[in-house]
Order: C-alpha cells, then structure tokens, then sequence
C-alpha cells in the first residue's frame, strides 16, 4: 500500500470511529436529558410559579439590557420586560454608544429624565456619558455609554445593578411573561448553592407576535429556520438539559441568562476579550468556584422560553456560527488549563474535554473526512457499498436523534399545535443530515480557524423584522 | 344597573375557576354578573357597562388589579364605581397600594364565597 | 460488514417509523382524552359549584372517569376558597373515601406516587393527613418532601411550623417551598415562631424572625428588637429587615443604634428599616452613612432618607460632598415626584 493509500485509509477510519464514538455520546446525553426533563415535568405539577409571584420571600432581579443600534425594535422589547411577572425588578438598559435613534426613541417612550446614577465600580467599562430615571416607570434605567461592546455594556449594567441578581437579556430576545419566575426556580429553591441558571431559545420567526408577546406560535415558512427549529430544540432540550444534569452546563445564552450579581462581580464580570462572553463567564464561574472548593450548582431549566429572531439567509447563518464558533473556542482555549485537571471535578476531566474534542476537534474531523472517504472509494480503497451503506447508517442516526429529540419537545411542551407543523418538524428531522448538518460542520470549522487566526468583529446580520414575513405576523417596533 | 334592576357586578380575575365560584355565588344573591379576563377587558368592560360594583383580581396579565382601579378612578363614568380588590399578597404595603389605588375594600385569597358576599352586599348598600 | 450495517439500517428505521407513530398517536388520544375531560367537567361544574355553596347534592352514580374529573374540579376549587366552603370540600372528599385512598399511597414504594399523594392531600381539606404529612416531611425524596410541605401549608397545620423552620435550615426542602408554607399558614404560626426566637441555632431564628416580620404585628416587636444585639450578625440583620416590616416605631432608637454596626449588611437592613418606619430622628444618621459608607449601605441610606424626609435630603444632597447616592436619591426624587 502506497502512503497515500494507508492514510486514507487510516484517516477514514478514525473519521468513522468518531463518528461512532460521537452518537453514542448525543445517545448517552438522550437519555439522560429524558430523565431531566421529565423529572422537571412533574415537579412542574407542583411547582410554584404562581407562588413565586405572590411570595415576598423571592429576591428581587434586575434585568439588563445591552443595546447597540436597536432603534428599530426597542422600544417594543424594554415594554416587555416592563411586563414581565415578577414580584420585584429594575430593567437597565444600556446603550452602547448607539449612532442611531436608540437613546431619543427610549427618551420619548418612556419619559426619562437625566439623573445622576451611582455606579459600582467594581468592574471597568468605556465612560459613561448619562443616566436617565424614568418618570413613568420608576423601575426603568437607562445607561448611556460610550461604545465598548457588548461584554463591557453588560459589566456596566452590573455595576448599576442594585439587585442579588440579573438576567442578562438580548434586545432581540422576547422573553414570555413568566420566563423570569421559572428561570429563577433553582435560585428560589436552593439560594445559597445555585448560582446562575438559563433557559431556552426557542425561534420566533413565523410566530405571531404582538406587543413584545408571541401569542400565536408556529413554524417558520423559510426551510432554513425550520432546520434550525429542530437544531435548537435538540442543542437545548438534549444538549444543555443533558450537560445539565451532569453539573457541567458551559453554555448560558447570552439572550436570556439569570445570574448572581456579586459572584459575576468578583469574577471579574464579562470579558471584553471574546466574542463569545457568554460561553466564557459560565466557564470562568465554574472555575473559580471550582479552585475555591466552593459547592454550587449551574442549571438549565427547560420551560423558561425566550423567543428570537434567526437568520433565514445562508449568508447571515454562516457568520452567526463562525461568530458562535469563535466565541467558543476563545472561551475554551482562555480556560484550557482546567481539562483534565482533577481540580475542577467533572467540569475540568469530562466537560471540557469532551467540548474540545465533540467541538473543535469533531467538526475538523468530519470537515477531512468526507472528502477522504469519498476519494477512497473513488480510489477503490474503500469498498463503495460499504461507503453508501455507512452513509445510509449515518443519515438514520442523525435522524433518531433528532426525533428523539422532537419527541422530548412533543411529550414535555407541545409548542406546536399544529399537526401539519408536526408533520413538517419530523421532515426536517430527517432531512437535516442531508445538507444542513454539514454546512453547520464547515461553518464551525471555519470559525475555529477564525479563532486560531484571532480575527475580530461581529459582521451584520440582515435583519429582516419579523413583520418582513408574508402574511401573518405583526410587526415589531416598526 | 342590569336591564332587570339587579345591581351588575363585574369579575375580572384570569384564573376561571374564580370566574365560576364568583359568578355562581352573586348570581344565587340576585346578582347578575359580567366576567374579565384580565386588566384591560375589565376597564373596557366596566366603561360601557358600568356595573355597579367591580371585583379585580390583583394579580392579573396585562393590567393587574392596581392599574385597572386607577384607570377605573381616571374614567368619568367609572370614577365612583366601589372596588374591591382579590389579592393574595396581604402584606401591609399590598394592603396599602391598593387603597392608594382607589380600592374601596379587598378581599384575601383564598377567600370565603360566603363573606365576599357579605362584603359585596356592605359596600353596595353604602352607595 | 455490509450485512451488519444493513441490519442496522433496518433497525433505525424501523425505530425512527414506530418513533413517530407513536408520537402521533399520541397525539389524537391525548387529543380525545383531553376533550373528554372538558366535557366532564363542564357537565360536573354544577354539583362542584353546588357543593361548594352548600347545597345538599345527589350525585348520579359516576364511573371512575367522571369521579376523577369531579375530584379535579373540586380540587382546584379548593385552592381558592376558605372557610365553610373549604370544609365541605373536605367532607366531600373524606366521605368518598379520597383521603383515605391518598393516605395509602402516601406509603407507597414509588417516590412520585407519593409525591402526588403528599400533593393532592393538600387540596382535599384533610385535616387528619397532617400526621402523615408531617412523616412526610423526612421522606428521603426531594419532591416528596416538598409536596408534604406545600400541603401542610395549605392545611393550616400549626404543628409543621417547627420542622419547616428547620428544615429551611437544613436545606433539606427546597427554600421558597418551605417559606411559602409557612407564609400559607399565617399569622396563627406566629406563636411558634416566636418560640424559636430563643434557644435554637441562629440559622433557625433568622428564618423564624423573617417570617414573623411578614406575618406579625407591632406586638412582635419587642421580642425582635431585642435580637438586634444578637451575637450573629445575620439575626441582627434579620431582625433589622423585619422590624422594617412590622412597622415597628418603638424599634428607632435600636434601630439608629444598628446604623452603626461593623457588618455591612446589617447597616444596609437597619437603613431600610427606618426608611419603612419614617423615622425623622433617623436623617442625620441616615444622610452621613449616604454619604461615607460603603456602596450598598450608602445607597441603602439615601433611599430611606428619600422616604423619610424629602426635603432633607434636598438640602444635604446639594451641599458639596455629598456624594454619588445622595444625588441619585435627590434626582430621583425629583424626577418622579
């Protein structure tokens, strides 16, 4: 055998063997996500939400808000915090040096008025150019900033923050009107261990939306953002359920993440080094509590939706999961001193690495290891039927996977109600290994090499407004 | 007042079981008896209706309890409409914001049917 | 090889087929069933509604469906009313032989049979479940503990004040259960309460005099006032939160006094105390520790000046160094006035 020949063949067998380790994994973390989410189905039955409300036992939160250039929908989206079920809250809103209307559209809306807020300043951020109070809603905040990103507008937030806790919230992200109260249930159970917990993503895009509120929900017509119903549903219900349980939860969206403010504090707060600071604090928390020995708990908590706004556009998508990518191989590689350090528990030996190797070394793997595998069996090395056999078994699997995960969906929530929409999830289940799955796989590895080279910036997503759509949907903010 | 002379209650609380209990004990008093779903219904409702006594439920999607009875207090026709508040939180300040509010009376959750009846009956027989 | 990978071809989607055959399925029973139920209930809401209002009903006979959708009704019904009216529900439900049914499922060897039954004891009115739940209390699972104390709150029962007190310590309950059992059963727990105000490891007494502070009156204060010079620090802060709470006004003076304890959050609790009580004698105490303190405490100060004594704060907030809470305070002020 010609050097060539042995390393496709060699390659090709690790690429199998990867992918065989790779779905026993997802497997594993099936099944225990279904115990997870079934276990909290019921104690649904008997939880408190309501309770929660009602009780002055439960601990105020202050909401942030980081705004950049969001004059198109923010008002709308501070009226729905505004709204939002919980006993005791301040909404801070940050503007990050915005060169549009923001601040003039927040000014008009909500009535504010200059006054001079106190600020911690325990964390360092771009100068601060005002604070407003509002005259009609005395728990409204706005923080005007010169630009520092969005990292630095959420550390400004906490040093404004007057609350035990804050929920890190995107402009874009809707949040339902009870999320808070179940976001913050582990926290309300066991104060003193749980120390940040996140909710769901769930996508709005062909949802009916009005005031700031999905009152109607439904799948996207657009099959890209239906692809990435079933991606997100399986990344969350299966992925951070799973990761979860297993008291490893690296990743806490950034869009709706509830947390306690003087931990993050004396953490350090956000870094304004990644693009991806939300993936990077979780990581950064577990490893101070780790190398303190301190007892804690970081949780997801599967019903707290907030709803948001995906790309529809090839385009768009592909420099969202760069940027994804990006942030999470920064944030990984920033704390790489943890894997397989016995220090941080199961943290530093499993999650880590099995992040380092699933994320950033799998996606490289299988970006290889198609083309060799098909230039083996051109090349007969590899047995043809034996490829497209394989292949068969590969597209099969992705499918289970994700019907599993469709089925956590369907037997714990239900969102959608519609059995044609049911009809068109399990569709795209299906489908989704034939193409999606591996244009996710490019992106991610060209957004680790965009980590490798360092590059910087967020690049624009073209928003579309989810008024754009035909037919149904109100507009927002428009 | 109803078309039949009765006094005309409104009930504004999202739980329907309250809806039920309510309506089932006024209507047996000789009430008749008009429902909300939340905050906004109930001061649209009470606007063209204008019933004769409210009964707000404090917590409340959209319009809780608190702002419907301002809004109640800021409407000519509405302004001397009684309110009485359904709260579960009974804490001195809860207590205190509702009559700030314009709240005439409140009642705590959970509640006796029998005695909000009474209530109903004290404030409308004050008017 | 092949043949294998075939095989398992085969078997995934054989799997994946039943997979969402079975979802759909499930689909339409849950569909059907869900209609079911509402029919029932709609047809039983009447009697439920009578039983409530005392009326003496006759029952047609009911199969088990329609007998679990009435007890659902009636449950539900429950939480939301009180005295008479809870008690026939209770009846209604001792006489059908539901209390006794959960009571047995109480000691079954699946936790969430237990938990439900712990659960749906709460809603019958039972008293005489009390015992059991009590029991119920130490039951190894999580869930089933909670659902115990959420009922015995439901149900009044003064003798879980104690054990939900400590088990708010132990964490051995999850806490806004605990607390908001103890919040449900009221004031008449306030006896107990004060009991583990003395003798009882400091962790229980804040727990205690927290409550107290929400459910109590102003003749509670005397006895939390005096923890003010207890040796933890979190009981003074506590006690401090609560006398806020109760309103207390003969508290000032100890209360001005706790403005300067060593522990920031005492202060923090103390300032916000007075703030709630509108001590006057308070504002030079207050507008120094908004002035010099440290960030919490300061802000804690100026925003109980504000409630205090507008125009105090007006004047200090403007003379020179006064620092970045006192004007926060003053433009607020202002601005919402």
């Amino acid at each position: 055998m010609s050097v060539l020949q042995h390393a496709i063949v060699v390659f090709s067998l690790i690429s199998f063997g990867y992918f065989v380790v790779l779905n026993a994994v997802y497997l594993v973390f099936t099944g225990i996500a279904w115990r997870g989410v079934a276990h909290h189905r019921h104690l649904h039955e008997f939880s408190g939400a309501e309770e929660a409300f009602a009780s002055p036992l439960t601990p105020p939160v202050s909401i942030l808000l980081p705004a950049f250039n969001e004059e198109a929908g923010i008002v709308e989206s501070v009226r729905s915090l505004l709204a939002v079920r919980f006993p005791e809250l301040e909404v801070i809103v940050v503007n990050d040096g915005s060169t549009d209307s923001t601040l003039r559209r927040l000014t008009e809306a909500f009535d504010l008025a200059p006054v001079r807020k106190a600020m911690r300043s325990t964390l360092s951020t771009a100068p601060i150019r005002g604070s407003y109070a509002s005259r009609k809603h005395p728990e409204l905040w706005v923080i005007d900033k010169e630009n520092g990103g969005k990292a630095d507008a959420l550390n400004a937030g906490v040093n404004a923050a007057r609350y035990p806790y804050f929920c890190a919230v995107d402009a874009d992200a809707m949040l339902e009107s009870d999320a808070l109260l179940r976001v913050a249930k582990p926290i309300l159970d066991d104060p003193d261990l749980v120390v940040a917990t996140g909710g769901i993503i769930r996508i709005a895009n062909g949802c009916h939306v009005e005031h700031g509120q999905v009152i109607d929900v439904a799948l996207p017509r657009s099959r890209l953002a239906t692809l990435q119903v079933v991606e997100y549903l399986r990344a969350f219900l299966v992925g951070r359920m799973g990761w979860s349980r297993m008291g490893s939860l690296l990743i806490i969206s950034g869009a709706f993440g509830l947390f306690q403010r003087s931990l993050v504090a004396v953490a350090g707060g956000y870094s304004t080094t990644t693009v991806g600071e939300d993936v990077e604090l979780v990581v950064r928390l577990h490893r101070y509590l780790c190398e303190r020995g301190e007892e804690y708990r970081i949780e997801f908590v599967p019903d707290p939706v907030a709803w948001t706004e995906v790309p529809e556009d090839l385009g768009s998508l592909a420099r969202q999961r760069r940027r994804w990518q990006r942030g999470l191989a920064e944030a990984l590689w920033l704390h790489k001193r943890v894997a397989l350090n016995p220090r941080y528990g199961v943290f530093g030996l499993f999650a880590v690495p099995s992040f380092f190797l699933l994320e950033l070394v799998g996606p490289a793997i299988e970006v290889i290891g198609y083309p060799t595998v098909i230039a083996g069996a051109a090349l007969g090395y590899l047995s043809v039927t034996f490829l497209l056999a394989f292949a068969v078994v590969a597209v099969l699997v992705g499918a289970v996977l994700s019907l599993a995960a469709l089925a956590l969906e369907e037997i714990n929530f239900r969102r959608y109600q519609r059995g044609r929409e049911a009809a068109r999830l399990v569709a795209m289940a299906l489908a989704e290994n034939l193409g999606y799955r591996q244009l996710t796989t490019l992106w991610r590895v060209l957004g680790s090499i965009d980590a490798a080279r360092r590059r910087r910036g967020w690049g624009e997503m073209r928003r579309r407004g989810l008024g754009y759509a035909p037919a149904r949907g109100a507009s927002r903010g428009r | 007042m109803s078309e039949n002379g009765q006094p005309l209650i409104l009930i504004a609380d999202d739980d329907p079981d309250i809806l039920e209990l309510v309506s089932f004990r006024l209507e047996r008093a000789g009430y008749e008896v008009l429902q909300a779903r939340n905050g906004e219904e109930a001061v649209q409702v009470a606007i063209v209706r204008r019933p004769d006594l409210a009964i707000l439920d404090v917590m409340m999607p959209r319009l809780d309890g608190y702002e419907a009875t301002r809004r109640l207090r800021e409407h000519d026709e509405t302004r001397r409409m009684p309110v009485i508040l359904l709260t579960a939180r009974v804490q001195e300040d809860d207590i205190a914001r509702g009559f700030e509010a314009g709240a005439d009376d409140y009642v705590k959750k959970p509640f006796s049917p029998q005695e909000l009846g009474s209530r109903v009956q004290a404030v409308l027989g004050r008017r | 090889m092949i043949e294998e990978l075939g095989w398992v071809s085969g078997a995934l989607a054989l799997l994946s087929f039943l997979l969402v055959c079975t979802l759909a399925g499930r689909r339409v029973t849950l569909a059907r069933a869900e209609r079911r139920r509402v029919d029932a209930e709609e047809r039983l809401r009447p009697f439920a509604l009578g039983l409530v209002e005392g009326d003496s009903i006759s029952l047609p006979p009911l199969n088990a469906y329609e007998s679990r959708a009435l007890a659902v009704v009636l449950t539900r019904y429950a939480r939301q009313v009180s005295g008479a009216a809870l008690a026939r529900i209770g009846a209604f439900f001792e006489d059908r032989g539901h209390v006794t049914h959960e009571l047995s499922h109480l000691e079954d060897r699946r936790a969430w049979r237990r938990a439900s039954a712990a659960h749906a004891l709460g809603g019958m009115a039972a008293e005489r479940a009390i015992p059991a739940l009590l029991k119920a209390l130490t039951d190894p699972d999580r869930d089933v503990a909670a659902a115990a104390a959420r009922s015995l709150g439901r149900l009044g029962a003064l003798e879980a004040v104690e054990p939900l007190a400590y088990a708010l310590r132990d964490g051995r309950l999850p806490r806004a259960v605990s607390a908001q059992a103890l919040l449900s059963i009221g004031p008449p727990a306030v006896p107990r309460l004060r009991d583990l105000l003395a003798d009882t490891p400091s962790e229980v007494t804040v727990f205690a005099v927290d409550l107290i502070g929400l459910l109590g009156d102003a003749s509670d204060a005397p006895q939390v006032m005096a923890l003010l010079r207890d040796t933890s620090a979190e009981v003074r802060a506590h006690a401090a939160r609560a006398l806020g709470r109760l309103g207390a006004e003969e508290a000032a003076n100890e209360l001005r006094r706790a403005l300067d304890d060593r522990i920031p959050f005492v202060r923090v609790n103390a300032a916000h105390a007075l703030g709630a009580i509108g001590d006057a004698f308070a504002t030079l105490a207050l507008a120094r520790q908004a002035r010099v303190d440290g960030f919490d405490p300061a802000e804690a100060a100026a925003r109980a000046l504000a409630r205090v004594s507008p125009e105090v704060l007006e004047a200090v907030a403007s003379a020179p160094g006064a620092g970045p809470h006192l004007a926060q305070a003053a433009d607020v002020a202002q601005v919402q006035a």
